[in-house]
């Protein structure tokens, strides 16, 4: 007698064994960390409810049924408190967050523990959310059976249970009910994990959900969000008001991000609300082009006169609010602003109090121009193991910093665009080990089943039809020697389809090295003579190795045969050559989906580049046979 | 903080077109190659004898789609989500098994579909099918069959020259529109399983599903309800329209001439008037495209619901490690589909037909459910069903249920 779902239509019997109903529901303290059951909830005869206190009235319970301690006569009926929470009502089978694990989970079953020796006391230990209670639920035979199977196969059923101080509620109903203050809710997690829980609710909860975050929870949590179209859909759900104080509170660059996002007019609502400061960062922000420096540095850095002091700076970074960017340097600029040092932390509470932070100061800055590609301001960055590396305009004013943090996420997307030029899919490395054979052959093997619809394409067009043959000739005999002359140009194909899948690996490879993509002039011409050269001179090997298989495979043989062997051989050249020349063209389709920020998934241009080579074989091939 | 409660949505013509995508979209990919084959089957073996039907049929698809919207609307949930929070584990898993079964049935009638169209362009059902299914998966997995989703919808438009086609053929529309309003019954178990299989496809259970998750994945609120009604009536009466002409046509071309439709290729006969010797090629795309997308579509819903319904992580964003049970299911499913389609002296025609019947039988299953949801008040408050919708739903469970009962029955008599 430890789960709800054995004690559910329990029936209720009073101390003369009479039936009073059956067991509803349980009422639990929720001001506890492991609450009492503190009410009983039945049904007596004609669906009446009925609810009694649990300490007052319940004896003992066991399979059998709930044996109260006195006659039905006796008992008083009481009603839900304020802070009571009803089991199967407000928990079982309803969605909760397990803030422990960061999922959002389906409740199963709900575990008790029993305890008391003269008084029965029921524990809630937790919600049960794992497979065994889902079997239990359907049938404890169930369950004890698919146990022992799992136990013979050596992997034991486990409890998938989550302790009630670990569970928040989702469910309107239940948001106004007082939870203890041990209770971790939502609320209390970093941001980042809102973040995750949020991707995991529906539309409607993920609103619920984010309404009861306070401005600056839901600002770093929106923040968090890696799906673009997610953000502007919390966006739009939100009062324009509570959006555009929102925005303010985030750091600015976080807020372009967002901004970005929405369409114009909003965009524009959204920035009029907000006060004058924080509109003119991120208007500032907003002018410099995407995937820039401009477009990812914050303003919110220390700057101070060279003629300052240690405690000056100090002085100056105590009185910064409470949401500025975190501080890992100070700049020093001369009188006209321009900057002239840069001291860490480390530097700054060394020093004593009164040293002038010129003589401190590092001179060497590197520091960045606002236009510079984003990439390229991390490899700055991790060039000069800096955590913050300054952007300034020409006469070297600094307009802002960017951070370790910003340039992370721009080295984790960078990575994820080379990844899926390079034909993988992002979430591979975690894929179980037999999908990832299933994954692997559909996106590198599948060659062999275009191979064989190529190979059924050339037998259509060289072989003739049973009803074409005219009654005098052998139809089988015909339709035989036809389709064995048919296997020459099939046998070869494979040798097409693999260069194909070569040439676009060529491809990639030339564009992820390729780094000057600003460049005025592309190497168009460049590449075009390159790889139609490589074409050229594979063509020539193929074709040499060709003759030297046709002279040794039918060495007196049909001369019919070598010749026809070698124009297939000849025909596999040509599209070989032909597919490298064209290589130019599947390196512009990449660099023009760079331009217009569109990702090209590399598996999509091979797969394109092996069916236009198998289409040029078919027709080339089945030529000699005609 | 506070979320923004939509501003009153007013009734103009742009909010009406602008909610009137998905109920269109679900209609026209409702006729699929299941729809196709039990509609022609329908018109050529009966001639105008089952017409009565659709009348009947957009009433109460309306009254099914309606119902499920406005559910989605006011909870914000899913259809699965809600069953489990009402109901518990037990009757949970009767309405995801019945789901599951009903729709990989649909699968494998669709997979059917693919087969029989490429093989009137003279693919065999060995190489098509692997190679689609393979495809399907891939798609599937990926989430990424959404970009060639419009380009499908297109093709399988083709459909609607049977509307064209019906009034080339020229029937007499006197005997038809008489034909549609006189409800006529046949005493035979083909006539009473191809009613049985006419209500399963119009009114399949994937649909009840995929129509509220549409309204929950854009979160419509209570204040959508009207235009979500506009939308589904109008999507399912084209729907019905298009599966009426279909019948017209097959019953003025096929049923004359005496053509019991066995396979694609007789099916593909009655588009003759209108396409000439092209009424193959064009038959048989418009049945590949819509089979296809309806794969694609398929075994997506089936898994997420499930996962909804037992609270398992789903989505195709999500991974192996993350979700085992969503993308298990959704292989499984094709798996067993496209193996059931190859295996060797299947009928694939009578594939897509029993597919039919198996919604049919299963549809009550899940529809006393959604009756039981939608009447429930606190659920629905005060958007819980009427009298009329509760009487009409229970109406279409009772007359599936009878007629479920007298198909068995006379195939027991041995008729």
């Amino acid at each position: 007698m430890n789960y709800l779902s054995e004690m559910l239509r329990l029936p209720v019997l009073d101390v003369n064994g009479e039936k009073l109903g059956i067991v509803n529901d349980f009422g639990i303290a929720t001001g506890e960390v492991f609450p009492h059951v503190t009410s009983l909830a039945f049904q007596g005869p004609g669906k009446t409810p009925f609810m009694i206190s649990w300490r007052k009235y319940v004896d003992h319970v066991d399979d059998s049924g709930v044996y109260l301690n006195c006659p039905d006569t006796d008992i008083r009926f009481s009603y839900l408190q304020p802070d009571e929470v009803l089991l199967a009502r407000d928990i079982l089978n309803k969605q909760i967050v397990d803030t422990q694990g960061m999922k959002v989970v389906r409740v199963n079953d709900i575990k008790f523990s029993v305890s008391g020796e003269n008084r029965l006391q029921l524990r809630l230990l937790g919600a049960e959310v794992g497979a065994r209670g889902l079997l239990r639920a359907i049938h404890p035979a169930l369950e004890h059976g698919v146990e022992r199977v799992a136990k013979a196969i050596g992997k034991p059923l486990g409890e998938d249970i989550i302790a009630w101080s670990y569970m928040d509620l989702l469910e309107r109903s239940t948001q106004d009910i007082k939870l203890s203050v041990s209770h971790k809710t939502l609320d209390e997690l970093h941001p980042a994990d809102i973040a995750d829980i949020i991707e995991q609710l529906d539309p409607r909860l993920r609103s619920q959900v984010f309404a009861q975050l306070d401005t600056a929870q839901a600002a770093e949590a929106i923040a968090e969000l890696d799906d673009d179209e997610l953000v502007a859909e919390m966006i739009e759900g939100m009062t324009d008001r509570d959006a555009s104080s929102m925005l303010a509170l985030m750091d600015p660059d976080d807020a372009v991000e967002l901004i970005e996002e929405l369409g114009n007019e909003k965009a524009e609502k959204l920035l009029r609300l907000m006060g004058v400061k924080e509109e003119k960062a991120i208007r500032n922000l907003l002018g410099y082009e995407e995937d820039t420096a401009g477009r990812i540095m914050t303003s919110e850095f220390v700057a101070l006169p060279s003629t300052a002091t240690v405690q000056d700076a100090i002085d100056a970074i105590r009185k910064l609010d409470e949401d500025f960017e975190s501080v890992y340097y100070v700049y020093t600029t001369d009188p006209a602003g321009v900057l002239t040092g840069v001291l860490s932390l480390r530097t700054l509470i060394v020093a004593e109090r009164e040293d002038r932070l010129s003589d401190l100061a590092y001179r060497d800055v590197v520091w960045v121009e606002p236009d510079l590609d984003q990439e390229q301001v991390t490899e700055e960055m991790t060039k000069y193991d800096l955590v913050a590396i300054p952007v300034c305009d020409e006469s070297r004013h600094i307009l802002g910093i960017v951070t370790f943090d910003d340039a992370m996420d721009v080295i984790a997307e960078e990575h994820q665009e080379d990844l899926q030029i390079a034909g993988l899919s992002t979430g591979e490395s975690t894929t179980g080990e037999s999908a990832h054979s299933f994954v692997w052959f559909a996106q590198r093997q599948y060659w062999i089943a275009v191979w064989a619809i190529a190979a059924c394409a050339i037998a259509a067009i060289a072989v003739t039809s049973p009803d074409a043959i005219g009654a005098g000739m052998d139809a089988s005999r015909v339709i035989t020697s036809e389709g064995l002359y048919a296997l020459m140009p099939i046998s070869i194909m494979p040798v097409v389809l693999l260069a194909a899948m070569r040439m676009t690996a060529f491809v990639k490879n030339t564009f992820l090295e390729y780094d000057e993509r600003d460049d005025e002039s592309k190497p168009y011409l460049g590449f075009f003579l390159k790889s139609t050269f490589i074409g050229v001179v594979l063509a020539a090997v193929v074709y040499l190795c060709g003759e030297l298989m046709a002279t040794t495979i039918f060495a007196g043989g049909d001369p019919l045969a070598i010749s026809t062997y070698l124009a297939c051989f000849r025909a596999a050249a040509i599209v070989i050559a032909a597919t490298y020349a064209s290589a130019v063209a599947y390196f512009a389709v990449l660099v023009r989906g760079e331009e217009r920020d569109r990702g090209t998934s590399g598996t999509s241009l091979t797969f394109a580049a092996v069916l236009l080579s198998a289409l040029a074989y078919t027709v080339l091939g089945a030529v000699p046979l005609l | 903080m506070h979320v923004e409660t939509q501003d009153k949505q007013k009734l103009t013509v742009a909010a009406v077109l602008g909610a009137m995508g998905p109920g269109l979209l679900a209609a026209l990919s409702g006729n699929d190659a299941g729809g196709i084959a039990t509609y022609s089957s329908a018109g050529a073996s009966y001639g105008y004898g089952t017409l009565w039907m659709l009348p009947v049929m957009a009433l109460l698809l309306i009254v099914v789609q309606e119902t499920a919207a406005r559910c989605g609307c006011v909870t914000g949930k899913g259809f699965a989500s809600l069953i489990r929070e009402k109901f518990g584990v037990r009757k949970s898993a009767l309405a995801m098994g019945a789901l599951l079964i009903a729709n990989t049935a649909v699968t494998i009638s669709e997979f059917a579909g693919i087969a029989s169209g490429l093989a009137l362009f003279g693919v065999p059902k060995t190489v098509s099918v692997p190679l689609v299914a393979l495809l399907v998966w891939m798609l599937t997995m990926s989430g990424s069959f959404r970009r060639i989703e419009k380009i499908l919808l297109l093709v399988s438009c083709v459909f609607v020259t049977y509307i064209v086609a019906a009034f080339l053929v020229g029937p007499n529309w006197g005997e038809v529109a008489l034909a549609t309003v006189t409800p006529r019954l046949v005493n035979e178990p083909q006539y009473v399983s191809l009613l049985v299989a006419t209500i399963g496809t119009t009114i399949a259970p994937w649909m009840i599903f995929l129509a509220q998750n549409n309204v929950v994945d854009k979160n419509v609120s209570e204040d959508g309800i009207v235009l979500q009604r506009i939308d589904t009536a109008t999507g399912s009466i084209i729907a019905c329209a298009i599966a009426w002409f279909i019948i017209v046509t097959t019953g003025a071309v096929l049923h004359p001439a005496g053509i019991e439709v066995a396979d694609a290729a007789d099916a593909a006969l009655a588009l003759e008037p209108i396409a000439g010797e092209f009424s193959t090629i064009l038959f048989a795309s418009g049945l590949v495209a819509a089979s296809f997308l309806a794969a694609c579509v398929l075994p997506g819903v089936t898994s997420s619901a499930i996962c909804e319904a037992f609270g398992w992580e789903r989505g195709a964003d999500r991974s192996w490690d993350e979700a085992p049970v969503y993308r298990g299911i959704i292989t499984a499913v094709i798996v067993a589909s496209a193996l059931l389609v190859i295996m060797p002296g299947v009928d694939l025609f009578q594939i897509m037909m029993s597919a039919q019947v198996i919604n049919g039988v299963l549809l009550p299953v899940l529809l006393v459910f959604l009756v039981f949801i939608a009447q429930d008040k606190h659920i629905m408050g005060k958007y819980r069903n009427g009298r009329a919708w509760n009487v009409l739903t229970w109406g279409t469970i009772a007359l599936i249920t009878v007629l479920t009962v007298v198909m068995f029955g006379l195939q027991a008599l041995g008729y």
